[in-house]
């Protein structure tokens, strides 16, 4: 019958639609072939690096200062904005077009740990650079944090450190006040401030970390060393230190302190904007504000607040955190390798690659390009910033002060935000922005954080 | 509509309707202030001199043009085939095809980049103008078949007793039938592809490639953060859709009101 | 009513006769092709693979993955985030419909009425659509901020006491993000209404006016059941909007404070990108499908009404 021959036909045309549907769907599925290459040469070659630091400026110089040893090798920069950074990397390495050299963290969403089945071991090549006691010549908590299951997934070039703070030196000389050391005389600093239409210790609280330093640094004043502890598992976010810490918190809002509205602003570019615009004297930044010091560096960012060119420059000077809790413990600084760059085994110019990547971290003209920026510190030991060639907006007072933190920073012992998960480090920000928008107490708040993290244990 | 006979009521309703409008405008004005602020004029200068910027804008330009012709050509089609003609198990096809108007955007990131860079599509706008298009594709067949419903059989019969075949009834009749919602099709599809920004940053990896959407990302740093000339780029890149709008506006309201459920 | 039946009948008997290519409704499977392939073809390699992943423990990159089963749903159902994210959702459609329509529809009717200036309105409305969202959400940021416009403009007219950070209060912030989402769509309302008003016949409306109808009379009694199937498909794109919601609150909250304003989307990608629990953000996907798919049947429901009867 020709009637059900139709329905066949039909059915036929409707089968294989289907399967051709299915077809390209299907060649999606499975992984990409690795990618047979001899890694290319390493002197010669274009190669492309992706990072959320530094800035396109600061990327052309140390790309520039690269291209003089190694003319021959193009390396073409990608800044990926930090909140899209992991995004982005994730399927892009996965593929067979992703980056050559990739820069990573300490911890968190994108650090050497979660890419590292991506990485090659750059052992080898950093030994025939610096020698084999190469792990004495740079900084080691970037060689910890980057050796991963034994291999050096990431060559380390630049550090950062916080815990202590930033003020507006102009408003204090304006008003005739002094630094503050311990709690009762921040209040009072604050309540000067406040008199005469100016915030005081303003904070972004909204989603970016920059909470926990400020954590960190009154834990710290509490009792060293307990920080540390809970971070490195050996004692429980649930500790009485924590909990009162946490209650310091409140207290520094509550007292006049921490400017209100803090779980709605963005450090960036909110609280970033206000200080250097001269409405906020005091913030908590780490050692990358110091490039704020710099008179070109400032104007531009002035520029990028939207003020008029002739706003006066403020003059930025580093000052440690007060002692809150009033035991007479000094004010810490806590240091991590900030960003360290990987190389994408999958890439074609593999060797291209590592030599940049290995260069920028492990040269000395490579770590000079990086540290004279000011945004980060050097991971190589004894490069400090040329401050010759930096124009400071009040070199007097700036440089001697700058340059005792930098000094400062390679004692110290703790670190940062390496050893803090993902996880952890969103607990933390929560349990900051309850104490401030709530009445849980310090104890409920810190069990919240305990609780964060042991589900987040692998 | 309303009751204009008196100028006591006309004053009052257009003060109701300015009242309304002013809260759209506020934003507006505000974000044109912030790209103005600080050095003012010089921000737009400064982004109009980015070298890339003629490429960028290109980019944006082919991506919309190929998205728009993709999406065009298979909405009319699908939407003549769901609408007049007869396929086996029709709803089950276009039930599957609504199914992917619910999907976020977030979720499509890994297996989409998995597909486009097996495709081998990978840093070109390919990579980006299927994507955009495949996602564009379901709201507008929705909206073109119910316009397409709407047009009479009795046309299409009269073509086919003229003894013309299926082809040439879509080319002849049904096309310029469609215009009004080929014309909401393009406007709505022109804009969600001009601001197409996670897709292309994602699959977009040399400047030659990138589109207008990634221009803010060079004056955003990790630390500091341009919002001046963010600003300005996000006028820049807003100022070709609008004007677009403007001037397709009668067509885009006369094809969404005839694709629009009543 | 004869041409339909024997059109009918002319039909049939030409089905039985089984002649393809000259049937009255010829094959139209190759012309829905290029869209399914297009659409289909891409996206659901995506629904499929989400699927698989949810069953996993995967941090997204390495090639370890550790098949879990349902753990992921589980952890789902007893996770608070997830139990305020849907509230949020449901209370972001509620507000966000209601304030939409009612604009959409007040708009509508008075840009039908005569006044001035009305496609300079017209065009003002819709302005806001036509912009990126990246692009937008710092503009709201500012405004909002302690010492933004907002603030500025209450203490300008001497209500300086209701300023507040805005941002920092749970509640407030999620006021904000439906305003921005209204902010950003009611031109697309107002347009579908504006073109459904148009075509309700003016004689019902003389009829009223001349039996003295007020104007919010002729609104609740004429205007509102006449647009009924707009505001029906109004309602079901914004419930799957709203479950999509990611852009607003992601750049102008961060979905803070406290989760205050965190939606599924934001929720997705904090647990799949910031966590790298890519198992578990397929997850909730899964269930963000799911409730979407929902909503996508009642928009077929909904639309077979209104479908025209193939002869």
């Amino acid at each position: 019958m020709k009637f059900p021959a139709i329905r066949l036909r039909r059915t036929a045309v409707a089968a294989v639609a289907g399967a051709a549907i299915l077809a390209v769907t299907l060649t999606g599925c499975g992984a990409g072939q690795a990618a047979s290459n001899d890694g290319g040469s390493a002197t010669k070659g274009t190669i492309n690096w992706w990072s959320w630091t530094p800035t396109n400026d600061v990327a052309a110089g140390e790309i520039a200062a690269f291209n003089k040893e190694y003319p021959n090798i193009k390396v073409i920069y990608k800044k990926v904005p930090i909140e899209n950074y992991a995004a982005s990397l994730k399927p892009a390495l996965a593929s067979n077009d992703g980056p050559d050299v990739y820069t990573v963290y300490n911890s968190g969403a994108y650090s050497a740990e979660v890419f590292a089945p991506y990485a090659t071991d750059l052992t080898s090549n950093v030994k025939k650079m610096l020698g084999s006691d190469w792990k004495s010549k740079v900084y080691d908590g970037g060689v910890k944090a980057f050796t991963v299951d034994g291999r050096l997934v990431a060559a380390q070039y630049a550090k950062a450190g916080a815990g202590m703070m930033w003020i507006n030196q102009g408003l204090f000389d304006k008003y005739n006040l002094k630094p503050p050391t311990t709690l009762d005389e921040w209040v009072n600093v604050c309540k000067t401030f406040r008199a005469n239409g100016l915030g005081c210790f303003r904070e972004g609280v909204a989603s970016s970390g920059f909470a926990t330093d400020t954590l960190h640094s009154i834990v710290d004043s509490f009792k060293p060393g307990v920080w540390a502890d809970v971070v490195s598992g050996k004692s429980k976010w649930s500790n009485p230190t924590v909990a009162e810490s946490l209650e310091m918190l409140r207290t520094l809002s509550k007292d006049g302190i921490l400017d209100e509205g803090a779980v709605g602003l963005q450090q960036y570019p909110d609280v970033n904007n206000d200080f250097l615009v001269g409405k906020v004297p005091m913030i908590q930044m780490g050692t990358w504000y110091q490039q704020n010091a710099s008179l070109p560096t400032l104007t531009a960012a002035l520029e990028g607040a939207g003020v008029p060119a002739d706003t006066p420059k403020i003059t930025l000077m580093p000052m440690p955190f007060p002692d809150v809790a009033g035991k007479g413990n000094p004010a810490t600084l806590f240091a991590d390798v900030d960003a360290g760059n990987s190389v994408n085994a999958k890439s074609k110019k593999l060797n291209a690659a590592t030599t940049f990547a290995v260069w920028l971290g492990h040269s000395k003209a490579g770590q000079q390009a990086v540290t004279n920026s000011l945004d980060s510190l050097a991971t190589l030991n004894g490069i400090t910033p040329q401050w010759d060639k930096i124009q400071l907006v009040n070199p007097e007072l700036q440089r001697p002060a700058l340059e005792k933190v930098t000094a400062d920073l390679n004692t110290a012992t703790e670190s940062r935000a390496f050893g803090i998960s993902a996880e952890v480090s969103q607990a933390i920000i929560d349990a900051c922005q309850a104490m401030l928008t709530s009445d849980k107490s310090g104890a409920d708040v810190a069990k919240d954080i305990q609780a964060a993290a042991e589900t987040a244990k692998k | 509509m309303f009751e204009t006979r008196t100028i006591r009521s006309r004053v009052l309703l257009q003060i109701l309707l300015a009242v309304i409008v002013l809260p759209f405008v506020f934003p507006l004005i505000a974000m044109v202030q912030g790209s103005l602020a600080g050095r003012g004029w010089a921000n737009y200068q400064t982004v109009l001199s980015l070298p890339l910027l003629p490429g960028f804008f290109l980019n944006s330009a082919l991506l919309s043009a190929a998205v728009i012709l993709i999406v065009l050509a298979c909405t009319t089609m699908a939407a003549f085939g769901f609408s007049k003609l007869h396929i086996w198990a029709k709803e089950v096809y276009f039930w599957m095809l609504m199914v992917a108007l619910t999907l976020p955007g977030v979720v499509l990131l890994s297996p989409l980049f998995a597909t486009v860079t097996q495709i081998g599509a990978f840093n070109t706008l390919w990579a980006v103008i299927l994507p955009v298009a495949a996602l564009q594709i379901p709201f507008t067949v929705l909206l073109a078949r119910n316009f397409v419903d709407g047009i009479p059989s009795e046309l299409i019969e009269a073509a086919r007793v003229d003894g013309a075949d299926t082809i040439r009834t879509f080319w002849h009749v049904m096309l310029p039938l469609m215009k009004p919602i080929m014309a909401a099709v393009l406007v709505l599809v022109f804009i969600n592809s001009w601001n197409e920004y996670l897709l292309a940053l994602l699959f977009l990896q040399t400047p030659e490639q990138q589109t207008i959407t990634l221009v803010p990302q060079f004056f955003v740093g990790q630390y500091n953060n341009d919002q001046t000339k963010v600003l300005a780029a996000a006028v820049l890149t807003g100022l070709p859709v609008v004007i677009a709008y403007i001037f397709l506006q009668r067509f885009f309201e006369r094809g969404l009101a005839a694709g629009a459920l009543k | 009513m004869t041409m339909t039946a024997s059109r009918k009948a002319g039909l049939t008997s030409e089905r039985r006769s089984g002649r393809p290519g000259r049937l009255r409704r010829p094959a139209g499977l190759p012309w829905i092709l290029p869209a399914m392939i297009v659409s289909v073809g891409l996206l659901y390699y995506c629904i499929v693979y989400t699927g698989y992943i949810s069953t996993l423990d995967w941090d997204g990159a390495s090639p370890l993955q550790r098949p879990v089963g349902a753990d992921n749903f589980a952890r789902m159902l007893g996770d608070t985030v997830f139990w305020r994210a849907l509230g949020n959702t449901a209370a972001f459609f509620v507000v966000t419909l209601v304030v939409q329509v009612a604009l959409g529809i007040l708009l509508a009717c008075l840009l039908h009425s005569r006044l001035y200036l009305k496609t300079f309105h017209k065009v003002l409305i819709f302005v806001p659509v036509v912009l990126a969202t990246a692009t937008t959400a710092p503009v709201f940021r500012e405004m909002y901020a302690p010492d933004g416009t907002v603030n500025g403009v209450l203490h300008a007219v001497g209500l300086g006491d209701l300023a507040q950070p805005w941002l920092a209060n749970g509640t407030s912030a999620l006021i904000i993000v439906m305003s921005v989402q209204i902010w950003q769509s009611t031109g697309v309302v107002f347009v579908l209404y504006y073109a459904a008003i148009g075509q309700i016949d003016t004689e019902v409306l003389e009829a009223a006016r001349l039996d003295g109808a007020a104007n919010w009379r002729i609104i609740r009694s004429i205007v509102w059941p006449g647009v009924r199937g707009t505001t029906i498909a109004i309602a079901i794109l914004t419930a799957i909007g709203s479950l999509k919601t990611f852009d607003i609150p992601f750049l102008v909250t961060g979905g803070g404070p406290s989760y205050a304003t965190e939606f599924l989307g934001t929720m997705i990608y904090r647990v799949s990108i910031t966590f790298s629990q890519a198992g578990y953000g397929a997850a909730i996907s899964v269930v963000l499908l799911l409730l979407a798919v929902g909503t996508a049947i009642i928009i077929r429901v909904s639309s077979t009404r209104k479908e025209n009867t193939d002869v």
